[in-house]
């Protein structure tokens, strides 16, 4: 067993994290909020980069990769809150499978796809042409038409949408669905753990350098613990998004129980980060100049995504209890 | 990355399994299988063979922790020893006592107790005052030690003692290999909250210690005692994962009760194994971690902590699950996690409490600045006024 980033993971991870910090910020986030402005780095330079068509095969004109590499450019994706996400990216090179020309138009951005799930609002409508979903058990395609939504978080584009007129692409689609779905959960997770990490730095860094009563209050064990307890949660979330983003690659069999764990201990970190960070602050982590709270706008609005973190932890438990009755 | 045996691990698990499954246990004789463990190569699986160990990976260390766990074998009994007191004396030690003591120890011939904390010094361990005073070729040990696990049945122990007051407290510290059996040492359980009576009070009330039962330079026992409690770190290794039920167990115990609860309660039942869940799983990922990195011979740091800390927490949740769906019937019955509960309040206090881990945490992993100490700059014997 080596449960560690492989360097070319870490050379990956560089890469991406010079590319996402240039061109994705918690500014231009603000400036989503405030202006209507697009995501950044955008769809286009995403596309460009090679990162979003990681899991995309060469052949079609991606990059043939796995979904662990899609995963750690993931991270470095949630730090900026760059946008759009990559989940669609990786939900989509799974439901497209079996078709060549719908995947290559998603490696070269000709189609730009969106997966409409029942009980969550659409991620990345906004900006999308191509529609997947799951309808009597048929995986469909198709246009449609998008309302956007009031956005709490700017960078998800989330918007209702209506489809138009729909080809039938598979049939008894379900466990290709899911399996989709668990893949979109372990990067949606990823996006989270970099976000978490990035509200940690920012706490652990003020808390060093704000003063009161003399002292810095990092000195505080008030305020100490509260970051160790954010500490600690990042760092198993970032065991629980590796383990699914392998068993993705490398162990169907552990992806449902893997990916719902990353799911919900993303959702319910990432809240208690930006929570944590928030109040660390003080007055300024309150104001709108403050990036604080355009995490918190991520915590509030990933938490619904693909299922929330209740539903999740719903079904840990049941796939605990059911693998135990086995 | 990759979760799978190598090879070589998988000829170990291969060989380790054959093993358990030839030998199964004998409860009432936890001496005589931990011998018998020993000699088949099992115990020590990471000391170095002059130290009686068998020089392996900390990989093939935890191959054998994962059997015994599986075919839920109990732990070892001279745990303590082998994780905390014999890492010690190899580092510490000489080459006389590594001869006498090491081998002995992995084969429970001796049982082994650690007497660090006292009365007055627990968390703040550099505060102890048992006293140690030059006596001819020797020393003269005098004080009390308490919470000693197994003193009761220890053959030997490591003892941390103040042998200069007039030095700050840290500075004045040093550390012996002491007979248990020795004339002056009274070892008096003590009973726990669950019941049982596994720590002791121990009173040294003038033992002759030779000198060459030092453990590292006079006034160096402070650097000797952190290398017990870094051997402790790497001996609650898996990431805290070894404290209290198996996650899988309690999902199983779940399972099996959630029927009778009504609709709402097994909705809520289920919220609270996922959350207990999750946390198991990311503190035992988070362990296989520590683990890869020990396998390539990086040090266990401080964020080893993280995982007892961790560990604990969704212990207790679990259990505490566990007994609750039981309903109130739990108040008078199911003894097993009942037990369970009654235990799990010590983990959060032995081997560090949890608000010490989290200091250790913040200040040496996240870098936040100490806390400051009344007891800087000024020698033990003005910090007790
Ligand atoms: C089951 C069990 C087995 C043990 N076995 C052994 C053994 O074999 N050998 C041995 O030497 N010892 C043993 N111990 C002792 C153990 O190491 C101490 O109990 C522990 O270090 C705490 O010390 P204390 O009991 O003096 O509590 P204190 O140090 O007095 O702590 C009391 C409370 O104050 C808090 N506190 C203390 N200092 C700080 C601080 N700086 N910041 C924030 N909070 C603080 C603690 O977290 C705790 O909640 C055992 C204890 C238990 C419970």
């Amino acid at each position: 067993m080596n449960f560690d980033l492989d360097q070319e993971h870490l050379d990956l991870a560089g890469g991406a994290r010079d590319f996402l910090s240039g061109s994705a910020s918690p500014a231009a986030a603000r400036a989503a909020l405030d202006e209507g402005a697009g995501v950044r780095p955008g769809r286009a330079e995403l596309i460009k980069s090679g990162y979003a068509t990681i899991t995309i095969p060469e052949s079609h004109g991606g990059g043939g990769g796995t979904v662990l590499q899609l995963a750690v450019v993931a991270e470095q994706a949630g730090r900026v809150l760059a946008g759009p996400s990559l989940v669609n990216f990786a939900r989509a090179a799974v439901l497209l499978e079996g078709f060549p020309d719908r995947l290559a138009g998603l490696a070269d951005g000709s189609l730009a796809v969106a997966v409409i799930d029942d009980a969550s609002p659409v991620l990345d409508a906004i900006g999308s042409d191509t529609f997947l979903t799951l309808r009597d058990g048929t995986l469909v395609c198709g246009p449609g038409e998008v309302m956007a939504r009031r956005p709490i978080d700017a960078t998800r584009g989330l918007g209702d949408v209506t489809l138009g007129e729909t080809t039938d692409l598979v049939r008894d689609a379900r466990p290709l669905w899911r399996k989709a779905e668990r893949v979109g959960r372990t990067i949606l997770a990823a996006e989270g753990l970099g976000a978490a990490a990035r509200l940690l730095e920012m706490g652990v860094e003020y808390a060093k350098e704000r003063h009161t009563f003399g002292r810095p209050i990092g000195s505080y064990q008030a305020v100490k613990h509260m970051l160790v307890d954010v500490y600690v949660a990042v760092e198993q979330l970032r065991s629980l998004v590796w383990w699914a983003a392998w068993a993705a690659d490398r162990a169907p069999g552990e992806l449902p129980l893997a990916s719902a764990a990353a799911k919900a201990a993303a959702a319910t970190t990432l809240e208690l980060a930006a929570e944590t960070v928030i109040q660390v602050h003080g007055g300024i982590g309150y104001t709108w100049e403050h990036d604080a709270h355009l995490y918190w706008r991520r915590a509030k609005t990933d938490r619904f995504l693909l299922g929330d973190d209740v539903a999740a932890f719903d079904e840990v438990a049941r796939l605990a209890m059911g693998e135990a009755a086995r | 990355m990759d979760f799978d045996d190598t090879p070589d691990e998988a000829a170990w698990r291969a060989e380790v399994r054959a093993f358990l499954e030839r030998h199964p246990p004998v409860p009432e004789q936890p001496r005589a299988w931990q011998a018998t463990l020993y000699d088949a190569g099992f115990v020590g699986v990471t000391w170095p063979v002059e130290a009686g160990g068998r020089g392996g990976t900390p990989m093939q260390q935890a191959i054998v922790d994962q059997e015994t766990a599986r075919r839920g074998l109990p732990p070892l009994i001279n745990l303590i020893g082998i994780g905390m007191c014999g890492p010690t004396v190899i580092v510490h030690g000489s080459e006389r006592q590594r001869q006498r003591y090491l081998k002995r120890l992995l084969r429970a011939d001796d049982l082994w107790c650690q007497l660090f904390s006292e009365p007055s010094a627990g968390s703040d361990l550099a505060a102890l005052r048992t006293r140690a005073v030059r006596d001819g070729d020797g020393w003269r040990v005098s004080g009390q030690k308490v919470w000693t696990t197994l003193a009761h049945l220890a053959d030997f122990g490591i003892l941390l003692t103040r042998t200069d007051p007039d030095v700050p407290k840290h500075r004045g510290l040093t550390m012996f290999v002491v007979d248990m059996k020795a004339p002056g040492v009274t070892v008096r359980p003590l009973r726990q909250m669950n019941g049982d009576s596994h720590f002791n009070e121990v009173f040294f009330d003038d033992v002759r210690i030779p000198d060459d039962e030092r453990l590292g330079d006079v006034g160096d026992g402070w650097r000797v005692a952190l290398t017990t409690l870094m051997s402790e770190r790497l001996s609650l290794g898996g990431g805290g994962t070894s404290i209290g039920p198996k996650p899988e167990a309690v999902a199983r115990h779940v399972a099996a009760h959630i029927g009778a609860l009504p609709e709402d309660r097994q909705v809520l039942a289920r919220q609270e194994l996922g959350r207990g869940y999750v946390a198991a799983l990311g503190a035992r990922y988070t362990g296989y971690r520590q683990l890869s990195k020990l396998s390539r011979g990086e040090l266990p740091g401080p964020e080893a902590s993280a995982g007892k800390l961790s560990g604990t927490r969704s212990a207790r949740d679990l259990t505490d699950l566990a007994v609750r769906v039981l309903g109130p019937d739990a108040a008078t019955g199911g003894a097993e996690w009942q037990d369970m509960q009654a235990l799990l309040p010590g983990m959060a206090i032995a081997g560090g409490s949890d608000q010490v881990l989290r200091n250790i945490i913040g200040e040496r992993v996240l870098g936040l600045p100490a806390e400051p100490r009344a007891d800087k700059g000024v020698t033990f014997r003005e910090s007790i006024g």
